[in-house]
């Protein structure tokens, strides 16, 4: 019997985002120069042995802007997607275990959040409150509540059915226990799964919203707010609005297909056959 | 049936409040001086007491709050700080802009999107079917505002064919389409990734049924096998996509009337954060915020007339 | 009239069905037994042109004389429902549950006859009719959520009957029905069959309903016909060892002084595809094995008595 190979997506995922935390680490100690460093004098340069990728119109060396960018994207994502995702798993699991009002009040709370488009909720709360990167992380960790939620109750509620539940519940063990010890370790597929789709969408926001300005200000770099200078810029110098962009395209599909891996080998449901 | 209809409005009616106290918790409440926010920290008491008085801000929180809902019922959102016209005249201003982008956007997704993905499906593990899936990974990792500039750089910059932004107002037609063009296609290419890989999976799920078996034995050809038998079942499970769709739709078109300097709510509710138009901000939000969940409301309900098997069971 | 020479179903080197000899004439009432895997499916599907994508079909499938070995989807598609019809295991989902009842039996009669709506419904409501449906206006109205499980068989014997073929294969049509319900298909099949004179491959593995129905069986076991003859003479006096072994394991109630014996088996198991033998595929389980079964198929020979048997025990060197 032949083991099945990891699928493509899983495997390109995985590369992509190991090379990119691989970068955000790295950038915690090294990067070729300071990121914010000005040099007017060599303003615009193209790709070179000195600038890599070349600098921008202050000097700057697009390099280590693009890899302390990633740091700062790195953080927001999974700082948001933790707080969100593990207040949301706990409503979930909540829900699940007490059914009844409970569930129907935690379902209704998340309806709402669904209503709110991300990025809208994350522009009023920048409006209100000024644009910080702070408040993005607060966006984020706020519209992940719903989906966590909505995930971690609808596996809890398969696994509640389950015999082992049936035989811990015949054991008397209340319904905390039980959350802790078996749906919650049963549902971590899915969860895992959402949060690494969630990372990535995460951090689509964060450079959506530094674009806007409604994100990491100045002096703190961000791939989005690379885009909205070079936009202005884009007649004298182009390359400068690639490679953000290439940035975020990297982290998001390798997030992106590194969820969908996951998702394909936890799944053992989804056959792939053409039919008869 | 209409006990049904009325559980979901009341239920529409329920969230529409929440949202909007959401909102004005958020906007009024928590920041807590928007009189600070607007005038700034070197302002004089004095002149904050006064503006406060003039915009209502005095009067009890819970009181504000009835006032704003009361007065946006009937279509007055206050006045905006910075322009000094009512804000409904805003919004009245730019809303044919909004909604003609968000209509070609929305148009171009879903033809994009149903051939992309039924196609996909019919090509199962075959290379029309990767070539699907390659692209719109791509699709939802893309950027919207990064594939918005790339195209300008092609289109405008380079080739010059298209205007790299703005809009020369209504006056001619044609001209105002082609203002149109990149806009629409930036934000059509986004969205339409997500809804191809709905459509994909769900067509798949569908062709693998049984009374796909059924049709075959009797000897329908592929081509009304697909279109007559799978499309509509698969269009079920999507016509629930489509809900979520509208959110995106509405990031989507934000971001892209910024970054191509369109007129539209989108830009306006951008240059409303930078002025400190709190009451602008306020309404607009709101405003999306009830068309996402309106077009979730009308999915519901569409969902339930589309599918016979639901038409029962409607409690 | 059908025919099929040598033909073979195989994924790479692993035969699903392998070099099956069958010919089916009008009104023939034929079985198909044995047990899961065996390639009766497989057999079926390779009949209706349907078998999945990736496996390869060799040898002849003749259709009223006409070569169906390399011929392309639109030439099934003009014999599918026409010439051969198919209904499967599994009624629940069979039917498009957005289209009416009526709607989904009158299709084939608005495609393959070119008829109009309402002569379309006409038909179809004769239809439900021929096949049993009590209430047939009724039914056409309706979806298919709002029928039993064996109603809907019901309604895809009708649909399977719309351009009326001259073969009608039946795959496991019982199996997911309740033993009051299937009695009354199974009967409902033959009477069909005898009233249109239309052929009837009935495949199944349950050997009552199929000595009910049959008058002809086919014995079947990893992909190969080991034995084939008159229902009432394989069933009673079974030639191949896997046939005996089949019908030896049938549950008997006790009779009288109950003195109960122990439920004769087969022994071993059916090996997976890929490890079947090259000869013979029963050896290894076959009681009366001999050294080159393993390693030489067997040929097709007569019994005797009007049937066919592949087994080296029968064959020349016996």
């Amino acid at each position: 019997m032949t083991r099945s190979p990891l699928p493509a997506n899983l495997v390109i995922g995985a590369i992509l985002v190991a090379l990119v935390i691989g970068v955000a680490l790295l950038s915690t100690i090294w990067t070729p120069y300071d990121h914010a460093a000005l040099d007017i004098a060599h303003k615009f340069q193209g790709a070179s042995p000195a600038h890599w990728l070349g600098t921008d119109q202050l000097g700057r060396d697009v390099v280590s802007q693009l890899m302390v960018a990633a740091g700062n994207s790195m953080v927001v994502a999974v700082t948001a997607v933790l707080i969100g995702g593990t207040i949301g798993t706990a409503l979930g699991l909540l829900a699940s275990a007490r059914g009844g009002w409970v569930e129907d009040l935690v379902m209704r709370l998340s309806d709402l959040g669904f209503a709110f488009p991300a990025l809208l909720f994350a522009i009023m709360l920048a409006a209100a409150f000024g644009p910080s990167l702070p408040n993005v992380v607060i966006a984020i960790a706020f519209i992940n509540i719903p989906v966590f939620a909505r995930v971690a109750r609808a596996s809890a509620n398969q696994i509640w059915t389950r015999e082992y539940v049936f035989a811990a519940r015949a054991a008397g063990l209340g319904q905390f226990a039980i959350s802790r010890d078996h749906v919650l370790p049963n549902i971590a597929a899915p969860v895992i799964v959402q949060a690494t789709i969630e990372f990535a969408l995460a951090i689509l926001i964060e450079a959506a919203l530094s674009y806007l300005g409604l994100g990491a200000q100045p002096p703190a770099p961000s791939w989005g707010r690379m885009l909205s200078e070079a936009q202005t810029l884009m007649y004298i110098a182009p390359h400068l609005a690639i490679y953000p962009g290439l940035a975020i395209v990297t982290a998001v599909l390798g997030f992106g297909l590194l969820g969908d891996g996951l998702r394909d080998i936890s799944d053992p449901r989804l056959s792939r056959e053409r039919p008869a | 049936m209409s006990l049904f209809l009325f559980r979901r409005i009341a239920g529409l009616i329920l969230t529409l409040l929440a949202v909007s106290v959401v909102v004005f918790v958020s906007m009024n409440v928590l920041p807590g001086d928007p009189v600070l926010t607007i005038l700034g920290l070197d302002s004089t008491e004095d002149a904050r007491a006064a503006l406060r008085q003039q915009l209502g801000l005095d009067k009890p929180i819970v009181g504000q709050y009835f006032t704003w809902i009361f007065n946006a019922l009937q279509g007055d959102f206050g006045i905006s700080y910075s322009y000094g016209v009512p804000v409904s005249d805003l919004i009245r201003e730019r809303i044919p802009m909004t909604l003609s982008l968000a209509f070609c956007g929305m148009a171009l997704t879903t033809v994009l999107a149903l051939v992309l993905g039924i196609s996909a499906a019919s090509n199962h593990k075959r290379p029309g079917d990767w070539g699907v899936m390659l692209i719109s990974q791509l699709g939802i990792a893309i950027p919207a505002f990064w594939l918005s500039m790339l195209l300008v750089m092609l289109f405008a910059v380079k080739l010059r064919w298209l205007p790299p932004g703005g809009f020369p107002g209504w006056g001619e037609p044609l001209l105002a389409l082609r203002s149109l063009i990149l806009p629409s296609v930036a934000l059509a290419l986004v969205q339409s990734a997500v809804l191809a890989r709905v459509t994909r999976s769900s067509a798949l799920e569908v062709i693998r049924l049984d009374y796909v078996r059924t049709a075959r034995a009797s000897g329908f050809s592929r081509h009304r096998i697909l279109w007559r038998h799978v499309l509509p079942n698969a269009l079920i499970p999507i016509v629930t996509i489509v809900g979520l769709q509208f959110a995106a739709l509405v990031s989507g078109t934000i971001v892209i009337e910024n970054v191509f300097y369109l007129p539209g709510l989108g830009r306006l509710i951008f240059q409303s954060i930078s002025n400190r138009d709190l009451f602008t901000v306020q309404a607009l939000v709101m405003m999306f915020a009830l068309i996402v969940v309106l077009a979730n409301f009308l999915v519901d309900i569409a969902y339930v007339l589309i599918d016979p098997r639901l038409k029962g069971r409607t409690t | 009239m059908i025919e099929l020479n040598n033909l073979s179903v195989r994924l790479g080197q692993f035969a699903a069905v392998r070099s099956a000899n069958l010919t089916i004439r009008p009104g023939d009432r034929i079985g198909v037994v044995g047990e899961s895997g065996c390639g009766k499916s497989m057999l079926a599907l390779s009949i209706m042109g349907m078998v999945p994508d990736g496996l390869q079909v060799d040898g002849a499938l003749r259709i009223n004389g006409h070569d169906m070995s390399h011929a392309p989807e639109s030439d099934w598609n003009r014999h599918r429902a026409r010439t051969m019809a198919m209904i499967f295991q599994e009624p629940m989902a069979a039917l498009n549950p957005l289209r009416r009842i009526g709607d989904t039996v009158a299709e084939p009669l608005i495609v393959h006859e070119r008829l109009g709506k309402q002569a379309a419904r006409a038909r179809a409501l004769a239809l439900l009719d021929e096949v049993g449906i009590p209430d047939p206006e009724l039914r056409l109205r309706q979806y298919p959520h709002e029928l039993s499980g064996g109603q809907r068989q019901r309604v895809l014997i009708a649909l399977a009957l719309a351009c009326n073929p001259s073969l009608l294969i039946a795959d496991e049509p019982t199996t997911a029905l309740d033993a009051n319900v299937a009695l009354r298909i199974t009967d409902l099949l033959v009477r069909l069959s005898r009233t249109r004179n239309m052929a009837l491959l009935f495949i199944s593995h349950d050997l009552a309903a199929v000595a009910r129905a049959t008058s002809d069986i086919v014995v079947m076991y990893g992909g190969d016909i080991v034995e084939r003859g008159a229902t009432h003479q394989v069933l009673h006096h079974p030639v191949h060892p896997y046939t005996r072994g089949l019908l030896a394991a049938r549950p008997q109630i006790a009779r009288g002084s109950g003195k109960r014996r122990r439920l004769p088996t087969i022994p071993g198991t059916v090996p997976p595809l890929a490890d079947l033998p090259a000869g013979c595929r029963f050896s290894g389980r076959c009681p009366q094995e001999l050294p080159h079964c393993a390693s030489i198929c067997p040929q097709p020979v007569a019994t005797g008595s009007g049937g066919i048997v592949a087994c080296h025990q029968m064959g020349a060197g016996a």
